[in-house]
């Protein structure tokens, strides 16, 4: 039966190619009004990781990131995209990408990591920027784009331990993976951390970084699975989520509103603005700054100037960071609000450093 | 020869079940820490008579359950050695037994709340008997189905889309079976009016469903999801009476009017398909269709009418994703569970009762590995979330025995 499945999903998987390539020459818009026309000379394309690019998650976030390049006028208009629906569509996308003529791949997303490399390598000219992954030997036609998000996500334990009434808040993820868990560990230790100074005993359910291991649903998108994981944490006491799973982090915030009592922590993007039907249930949103980091590197790769030093995101360069906590702002004490400013800078200057075996 | 293999496959019950009241008595039971309490709650806030939670002492329940376990066993033996058939309930209970048994010391020095277990455990499973219902209606006439996840995601999405342009949740209700049908018009016109392969044509239809459905979310449902994508949701019942029962009262009769309507078609179908003259028929056509088309019965409009039913209990199905549950579309959102309810189907015998215990079954494991995921199990979570699988295999292959699809399912009737 799966191997009909993946048989199926290979299928689609080249029929949504076939859309994405037919969509691509949009040629009306050519004769932009931006008057940077010199410099709007170069084509950008993008692969997306399972969950498409509308995942108000890290997909749309890549995406932005070259939209943005558009806008700025360094990149031609309508960048080339070819959504994956299953790890069998990344090598026919990267293929139709390396047909096409690109000037810079994205390709987004850990589970994108060895495809990438097997194209890269064949194919010399092209130019890549990954995000989400470091190859461990560097590949002289590959930058990768990566985040030591368990800087931000420490800060938002922190916030969660310091918000929950019931002493307990959880995390879920899409899948025990790296770019995941990164996240959960950084979430645990700024609950730690906030035991340890205020002499509390805030419990973290869904993960134990001790174990590594924790709440998962297998994938990315079973929202039957996804809301009901929800609803155990929250019966298990917790009124603080924290939902690593892209698209999935939606029904944490429907389980939330259907509590009534209980706040969700968004990541990789502002939530409040990726998802306003939820805005009032965000405390706030471990974000990763990746569409400034993929808007950086098409720019660079425009200009002639590509290189493949990795970019890592951190609290230092603002490549990850804490939300505002807009509606939230008046329920958190000055003293917490204060102490995590405090707690970011200890992390920029060194004083303080947060460990997570998935950190880059 | 012949009773030499009656003997062999009839002693393979109490076989298993002796192995598995051993572990339950040494494992759960006897080497059990001592001293632990494992504590249940019964009631759900909106009961009208509130239980204390039951705290038991782990060991002692577990021995005791464990030697319960060993005793139906037992009793299983003494039935096959005078030559009976060992009863589907001793199993059953068995079963919840030995559950019990598990439960009990995986909770121990903890708690869980009963109810919610069993709430998780029902919205887990109702997707899975809806595709489980149309799929043994389809191959109880001949026609297997493996489109049953393009039905459900089929049902989930127009269901999702009319509800949103209509702002009427019953309006997407409507449309869902609507979504199935047209589904499994394609797949009936293929399969029984050309005769092509029934497995290829579910197949291809299940990437059309997905990417069709995929395309419009990017392009219609993403961008604007006030107009298209903001359906809103059933809220939930309860049954006066019913519903006040403790444990089960909130599980089964405070739900939304989805579940209702689940209950009512496995009741129908278990009816009609063993207890009316259309039902006689459909068996008959899966059966042995030529000796059906001997006796005056049309085989491939039987047929074409019961993948058109079975497609419309998908896609009713599917609604629960939209209106039931989530309240949203989301891409590819069934994520798979239209072959789980094709296992399901087929660990329930083909039979609409067998096929709800099943998808049960499947939707009890996989809410527990949660539950006892978040109170602390030592077990590795990717072994956890094995568990519905593996706990299917024990199933199929240690207690429910052979099982016989019918006859001419999956082949073409073409009249010579």
């Amino acid at each position: 039966m799966k191997r009909r499945f993946r048989f199926a999903a290979a299928l689609g998987g080249l029929a949504l190619v076939a859309t994405a390539c037919g969509e691509a020459p949009d040629e009306e818009n050519d004769t932009a009004t931006n008057g940077e026309e010199e410099g709007a000379d170069f084509e950008a394309c993008m692969v997306t990781d399972e969950g498409g690019v509308d995942d108000k998650s890290f997909n749309e976030s890549a995406w932005n990131g070259l939209q943005n390049a558009v806008d700025a006028g360094v990149i031609n208009e309508d960048p080339s995209l070819a959504e994956s629906n299953s790890p069998s569509d990344f090598e026919p996308n990267l293929r139709s990408m390396v047909d096409q003529d690109c000037g810079l791949i994205v390709t987004v997303g850990f589970a994108l990591a060895d495809a990438t490399q097997q194209f890269a390598e064949d194919n010399p000219d092209e130019q890549f920027a990954i995000v989400d992954f470091i190859y461990e030997e560097e590949i002289d036609n590959v930058k990768p784009l990566v985040f030591n998000t368990h800087e931000a996500a420490f800060l938002a334990g922190y916030v969660a331990a310091g918000y929950t009434e019931t002493g307990t808040v959880g995390t879920w993820g899409g899948a025990n993976i790296p770019t995941v868990t990164i996240f959960m560990d950084g979430f645990w230790d700024g609950v730690q951390h906030y035991n340890e100074v205020k002499d509390e005993d805030v419990e973290v359910v869904g993960w134990d970084k001790e174990e590594q291991d924790g709440q998962f649903v297998g994938d990315f998108s079973d929202t039957t699975l996804a809301l009901q994981i929800s609803e155990n944490l929250i019966d298990a006491g917790a009124d603080v989520l924290l939902p690593v799973a892209g698209p999935l982090g939606e029904q944490a915030a429907i389980a939330a509103r259907d509590d009534g009592d209980s706040v969700v922590i968004w990541v990789d993007v502002d939530g409040y603005e990726a998802a306003p039907e939820y805005s009032d249930l965000m405390l706030t949103s471990v974000e990763k700054g990746i569409s400034v980091a993929v808007e950086e590197a098409a720019s660079a790769a425009a200009a002639g100037e590509f290189s493949n030093e990795p970019f890592v995101g951190t609290l230092e360069n603002d490549g990850v960071g804490l939300s505002p906590y807009y509606d939230y702002e008046d329920e958190l004490s000055d003293e917490l609000k204060s102490e995590v400013e405090e707690l970011r800078e200890q992390i920029i200057s060194g004083e303080l450093t947060v460990e997570s075996d998935a950190a880059f | 020869m012949s009773t030499a293999r009656v003997l062999t496959r009839s002693w393979r019950t109490p076989i298993t079940l002796t192995v598995l009241g051993a572990v339950a008595l040494v494992v759960f039971g006897l080497l059990a820490p001592p001293g632990e309490h494992s504590t249940f709650g019964v009631s759900t806030g909106g009961d009208l008579v509130q239980f204390e939670p039951l705290a038991l002492p782990s060991r002692l329940v577990g021995i005791l359950l464990g030697i319960a376990c060993l005793a139906l066993a037992g009793w299983s033996f003494t039935l096959v050695a005078r030559g009976r058939r060992v009863p589907i309930w001793l199993s059953i209970t068995f079963g919840v037994a030995f559950v019990l048994a598990f439960l009990t010391w995986s909770v121990a020095g903890a708690q869980i709340s009963l109810p919610a277990l069993l709430q998780g455990a029902l919205a887990l499973s109702v997707p899975l008997i809806f595709g489980a219902l149309c799929g043994l209606v389809c191959e109880r006439s001949g026609v297997i189905n493996i489109a049953i996840e393009g039905q459900l995601l089929g049902g989930a999405f127009l269901s999702g889309v009319v509800a949103s342009l209509t702002t009427s949740v019953w309006a997407g209700l409507v449309a869902a079976p609507l979504a199935g049908l047209l589904v499994a018009y394609l797949l009936a016109v293929f399969t029984v009016r050309y005769y092509v392969n029934q497995i290829i044509v579910g197949v291809v239809l299940n990437v059309l469903v997905i990417g069709l459905t995929s395309f419009m979310f990017g392009r219609l449902l993403s961008p604007n999801p006030e107009t298209w994508n903001s359906p809103g949701r059933f809220l939930s019942m309860k049954i006066p009476i019913l519903g006040d029962i403790p444990v089960i009262g909130p599980v089964l009769f405070d739900q939304t009017v989805i579940v209702y309507i689940m209950y009512v078609t496995v009741a129908v179908l278990y009816v009609a398909l063993f207890r009316s003259r259309w039902g006689l028929r459909v068996r008959a056509v899966g059966e042995h269709p030529e000796a059906a088309d001997t006796a005056g019965i049309q085989v491939n409009a039987v047929r074409f009418r019961n993948v058109l039913i079975g497609g419309a209990v998908a896609g009713l199905g599917g609604a629960y994703f939209t209106l039931g549950l989530s309240g949203l579309f989301s891409r590819e959102m069934t994520a798979g569970q239209g072959f789980i309810a094709l296992a399901a189907m087929i660990l329930g015998r083909w039979n609409p009762i067998g096929a709800v215990f099943a998808a049960l079954l499947f939707g009890f494991v996989n809410n527990l590995q949660s539950v006892l995921g978040i109170i602390g199990t030592p077990i590795p979570s990717e072994f956890m979330l094995m568990a519905p699988y593996v706990v299917t295999i024990i199933a199929v292959a240690g207690l429910v025995g052979r099982v016989r699809p019918p006859a001419a399912s999956g082949q073409p009737y073409i009249k010579t």
